[in-house]
Formats: structure tokens, sequence, C-alpha cells
């Protein structure tokens, strides 16, 4: 979803009283008034925003709620993905404190991986100081309504997706022999970094997912509600096989949170 | 968020004071007379083996309230003629300082990025048609044109001559000096196009 905008509007096919298809639409509000990430809320109000005749969508909401029990909408601002990514897997932290322990040292690590790909350190460190306090804060001092304050304030919960975004970069370009494949046109490695991993607002896209689970050994698993056939939404986990504790919601061009 | 800016400004003052391009006069930054900081002035200096050698150029610079997270708002004061910048507004073609901008850069990249562009002018990706025109269909009066902009307006020491008498010329004929160059640098230093131009 691209920045700034107000309201996006769904489109979709129905089929008219005569029979003949015909294009409906939703408008769902992104305004910035929307917090960065909400309170948890059930499918109910969720799937409000979906008219009754956008059946492919209704079907698939009937299915997501088999399998969980309600959702955290994140504000549709670009860096929607890193925001979901983060408050999820830190909400986990506030309860495993084994992994936030395993967490804290590869999180540690990234500082000098960036330094030594030329990052410049004035800013690398003051970014990776602000993502460390807070990774600190999860050991006992953080609530959870102070984990959703801090994801709430823009310019804190800003500092945090800025280096989420910058150990993308990091990791892609570490090992830019093996992902320099998977990059449209011909761009390098470094390119698609600056122009599509480091700005604020570039939304992710599976190279960016599968770089992030990688670099800090956190599986995704992603669901997927889009106007694809079937009743049902198709999930893929980050790596194959693995057991995912960070699940996150995608329709077009959006990320959200999911709960079991 | 006004406040992680500024923050984040009185630290990276301290960088470019304290940098080698300081050391060397070759990048400059000033707070002007704005007292909270989002208004500063930065210098660069014209890079060697290039039109703009010898030229001081000042920027203006605006920092957002939610800088770092968006790019800094610079512009050329100093008139120069380049490809990349407005001769007009002053205005700056660069992707860094639009969607390629990243919070991990700093008002030091942004200095020495701009010197770059100096030093290396992309006229496939033009701020300015006219001048872009006349670097790819008339290099070497670019190259003169840019020369004597710099003496003109950054304080540069190379003359062009049979520049500066024309523009004496039209200036003779009752037209204003900056407009004179103007015309006069658009059509490629035809006097008669020119004057056409400054009449129309």
């Amino acid at each position: 979803m691209p920045k700034d905008v107000d309201s996006d509007i769904l489109c979709f096919l129905r089929k008219s009283e005569n029979g003949l298809l015909e294009i409906g639409y939703t408008v769902r509000k992104v305004a910035s008034s929307q917090p960065l990430v909400s309170e948890k809320i059930s499918f109910e109000v969720f799937g409000s925003e979906y008219s009754d005749e956008d059946l492919i969508y209704i079907h698939k909401l009937e299915d997501l709620k088999k399998r969980y029990t309600c959702v955290r909408r994140t504000r549709g601002d670009g860096n929607c993905f890193y925001r979901a990514f983060g408050f999820s897997y830190f909400e986990r932290l506030l309860q495993d404190k084994k992994e936030l322990q395993r967490f804290t040292d590869v999180a540690k690590s990234t500082r000098d991986d960036l330094i030594k790909l030329g990052f410049p350190e004035f800013t690398i460190d003051d970014f990776h100081e602000n993502f460390m306090e807070v990774v600190g804060k999860l050991e006992s001092e953080f609530t959870l309504t102070e984990l959703t304050d801090t994801f709430n304030d823009q310019g804190l919960s800003d500092y945090l997706i800025v280096y989420l975004r910058l150990i993308v970069s990091g990791f892609l370009q570490k090992e830019a022999e093996f992902y320099t494949n998977f990059i449209e046109g011909d761009r390098s490695i470094k390119e698609f970094c600056n122009q599509e991993v480091e700005p604020m607002g570039k939304e992710s896209d599976h190279i960016h997912i599968i770089a992030l689970t990688n670099a800090l050994g956190v599986p995704v698993r992603v669901e997927y509600m889009d106007r694809g056939e079937g009743d049902q939404c198709n999930h893929h986990d980050f790596p194959d096989g693995s057991k995912p504790g960070v699940i996150l919601l995608y329709r077009p061009g959006h990320y959200d949170i999911l709960y079991t | 968020m006004a406040n992680i800016a500024v923050q984040r400004i009185k630290r990276e003052f301290k960088e470019v004071v304290k940098s080698d391009e300081a050391a060397k006069s070759m990048i400059h930054l000033d707070m002007g007379s704005s007292e909270n900081m989002m208004e500063l002035t930065g210098t660069i200096s014209g890079p060697p083996d290039t039109p703009y050698a010898g030229g001081t150029y000042i920027l203006d610079i605006r920092i957002p309230e939610t800088y770092p997270f968006n790019p800094p708002k610079v512009k050329f004061n100093t008139k120069i003629w380049h490809p990349n910048i407005s001769s007009a507004t002053g205005a700056i073609c660069l992707d860094i300082l639009k969607d390629q901008w990243a919070a991990a850069m700093t008002l030091r990249t942004v200095l020495l990025s701009l010197q770059a562009l100096l030093a290396s002018p992309e006229p496939d990706d033009p701020q300015d048609a006219v001048v872009a025109k006349q670097f790819k269909e008339n290099p070497d009066i670019f190259f003169q044109t840019a020369t004597h902009w710099t003496q003109a307006y950054a304080k540069g020491s190379t003359p062009v001559p049979e520049y500066s008498d024309k523009v004496t010329q039209l200036m003779g004929m009752g037209f204003e000096e900056h407009k004179a160059r103007v015309a006069l640098s658009n059509n490629n230093w035809n006097v008669e196009c020119a004057t056409e131009n400054l009449l129309s």
C-alpha cells in the first residue's frame, strides 16, 4: 500500500440481479489516525469492513476463524510487515525468556555485521543501541501495555523499524551471491537494498521476509487472504517446514497480526 | 517526534564539524539564524576538474519534523548551471533526497552526495531540461556556460571572456544582467536568439 493514503478501495466482482458480472467495492480506511498497532480485535469487527456480497473474502474469513481467535491491525504505511513482525515477536518474547536470551545474542551481533559491510557507525550505533534498549526491557521491565505504547509512539516505533530494515539489508548484502538471483531487473543487491529495503515506507516482498527470518532465526507463517480461488486461506511458512513463532495475515499490500 | 529530529541534528552537526571533509574545507554546515536547528545552511566547494571548480555553493537545508525518517529538504541557494539542478529555483533532482532516503544517512552524506553530483551529472534524469539538452548536444558550450556561471555566482575565478562580453552587450541594450545571462545560456550564447527571447 502506498504511503500517505487515506483509504484504499477494494474492488470485487459480483453477480448483479440480471445475472451479469458487475464490479462492487468497499472502502478500507487506513487514515493516519489509525493506531500503528491496534488492540486485539475479534473477527466480527475485523470482517465488518467487507460487504456481505464479497463472497470470496467472507468464506476466507470463516476459514480463518476456525484456526485463529483474533487479529491485531497495523497501519498501512508501507512499514506494516516490519511493524507486525516486530510487535508480534516482541510480544512473544515477553513470555519466552529462553528465546529472549537467544535473540539478544543474535541482535547484538547484527551491529558488527553492519559495520563490516560499510554502514556508517555514527547512525548504526544510534539505531542499534535504541533497539537493544527496547529488547533489554522485554526481560522484566515491560508490560504488554508498555510494549503496545512503544510501538504506537511514532518516533520510538519507527526507530525499531529502521533497525529491522537495516538487518534485512545487511543480511541480503552479506549473502549477496545467493540472493542476487532473486532480484528483478539488472539491479545489484546493494542497489536493491538502497531502493527497496532501507527507505521507510517501502513495502516488503518474499525476499524481505526470507531475509529477516533467516537473519534473526525467527520463523514466520503468513496466511494469504487474497482473491485467489477457494474458500480457504493458503499459508506459507518461512522457512519451509519450520514451527512459526510469528503469524501474519496478508491481504494484498498489507500485513496484520494473527493469534491462535 | 520533533525531539528526535533535534537530538539527531545536534549530533550530526558535530559529525560534520569534526569530519575530514570539513577539515579540508570541502563541506561546511552552519546553523544560520535559526535557533531551533530546523533551518540550516550547508556549503560545498565545487569539485576539481569540473566547471564548478573554485566555486562555493550555499545550500538551504530544512529539517522536517519527521527527520531522520524523512529526508531533509535541500535546494541550492547559489545559482548553478547543472542538468540535475534547476537554474531558476535551485531545486535538486537526487534520489537520496526523494524516495531513496534512509534514516541511516546524515547531512554529511547529503553534502558529499551533492558534491559527487556536481562531478557526475545525470542528464537522463534531469531537473532542468534545457541544461540537460545542452549537456548532451553541445558539451563544450555546456562546460563553458557552467564555468561562466561559477564565476558569476559562486565566486569562481575562471573567466569566460567571450560569454562575459555577450552579457555586457545585452546589458548595454538595457536588459538586466541575470536575465541576460539566462537568455544567452538558454540559447547557446546566440545573441540574436537571446535578444528575441528577452523581448518576447
